[in-house]
């Protein structure tokens, strides 16, 4: 898929991978690939700069994690950001929906 | 080969204006990244890296920075506007202590506010179109910039200037105004301080994406085409309408004595700042 498709459904994307359990930067890009097998493979560093924004918007939030000897920034999503995924939610399915309708 | 990268990364981060905590988080987590998946070429070129988080948090920033700067003025408009309401009738304007100090402090305190209030509300008409923005243009986040800068600079014009007249005119004002003047000064410059070093920080963020800023008929685009005097791309014939109005209510609000005086005052300021300020604040292109 094209990385300036998917820049467009990022926010919602990482989200929902987030609404699951907190994870780590490099946690939430392999989950991404994984669910999408394999599809939605961007820059991996293009995901950071989305993070830092949403945790800015207050849609994430995020802590230090301690282990193995290495300090990771963990995401979790916060009120916000799930009641934002919701309404996310709600709109990709009334638009697939309607794309649905139209093209098959 | 991933301290290679992170040094790259690190200097193009100096490079789009991202300094201190950021960084070295921004750091860090590439650093981790880079430990599990061992391939830095994955990871993205780092000056491009670079400009996406300057870009994103750019845009990001500049809208929270005008919502907040919009806040952070609250209490010095209800402070002058309640310093202004318990000034009637004011002092002889003559009656300062240095008469050049006190007109100039007279003219700040019946003008800064004004241009504060337009820039603040044209920020947040900028901030608002460009709510769903992931990534704003470069030209747009600066423009947003220089509203809030002009919002915060004429608030905090308006603070220094009641203080100013407060000194100049206290043998004609009553002493409870003076002390009161001098607790709004010092209570409402505060935010107003807070909101300027936000400012200063994401202002430090140089955004690269290309595209127009846009000017004040594309932030308030669907109003104005609801004017049926096609104001889309005539920002003097949109200057003299607003001024106009304002000329009006002031024409109204001052009666028969002051109404004429006022109006014609009005209508003169608001076309000399559009004049002054008008590119600056992006009213015309």
């Amino acid at each position: 898929m094209r990385a300036e498709t998917l820049k467009g459904h990022l926010d919602f994307l990482l989200l929902a991978i987030l609404s699951d359990e907190p994870a780590h930067g490099y946690r939430i890009i392999e989950e991404l690939k994984r669910r999408s097998a394999g599809a939605f493979d961007l820059p991996e560093g293009t995901v950071y700069p989305a993070l830092h924004r949403l945790e800015q918007s207050g849609l994430l939030a995020s802590s230090w994690a301690s282990g193995s000897g290495r300090r990771r920034r963990v995401y979790r999503l916060t009120a916000r950001g799930r009641r934002g995924l919701a309404g996310a939610r709600r709109d990709w399915r009334g638009f697939t929906r309607a794309v649905e309708a139209v093209v098959t | 080969m991933n301290e290679g990268y992170l040094r790259e990364l690190d200097a193009e981060l100096s490079v789009v204006g991202i300094r201190g905590s950021r960084r070295r988080r921004i750091l860090v987590e590439t650093a981790d990244h880079l430990r599990e998946s061992g391939d830095p070429a994955r990871f993205g070129e780092p000056r491009l890296i670079a400009a996406r988080f300057a870009d994103e948090l750019a845009t990001n920033g500049a809208r929270r920075t005008a919502l907040f700067s919009f806040l952070a003025l609250a209490p010095a408009g209800i402070g002058y506007a309640l310093l202004v309401g318990l000034n009637r009738p004011g002092p002889d304007i003559t009656s300062a202590r240095t008469l050049s100090v006190g007109l100039a402090a007279a003219l700040v305190v019946a003008l800064a506010p004004q241009i504060s209030l337009a820039a603040g509300l044209l920020a947040i008409a900028l901030a608002w179109r460009l709510r769903a923005a992931q990534v704003a243009p470069a030209a747009a986040i600066s423009l947003l910039h220089r509203r809030v800068a002009v919002a915060l600079g004429a608030g905090a014009a308006t603070l220094a200037g009641v203080a100013v007249y407060a000194v100049e005119y206290s043998r004609g004002l009553p002493d409870w105004w003076t002390t009161l003047a001098f607790a709004v000064t010092a209570t409402a410059i505060v935010p107003v301080a807070v909101a300027a070093a936000a400012l200063g920080r994401t202002a430090r963020l140089r955004a690269a994406t290309s595209g127009p800023g846009g000017d004040v008929f594309d932030d308030l685009g669907p109003l104005l085409d609801r004017v049926p005097l096609r104001l889309r791309g005539r920002p003097w014939r949109f200057c003299l309408l607003f001024a106009a109005a304002v000329a009006v209510v002031a024409f109204v609000g001052g009666g028969l004595d002051e109404g004429p005086r006022n109006a014609v005052a009005e209508f003169a300021a608001i076309c000399f700042g559009f004049a002054i300020l008008g590119r600056f604040l992006g009213l015309r292109r």
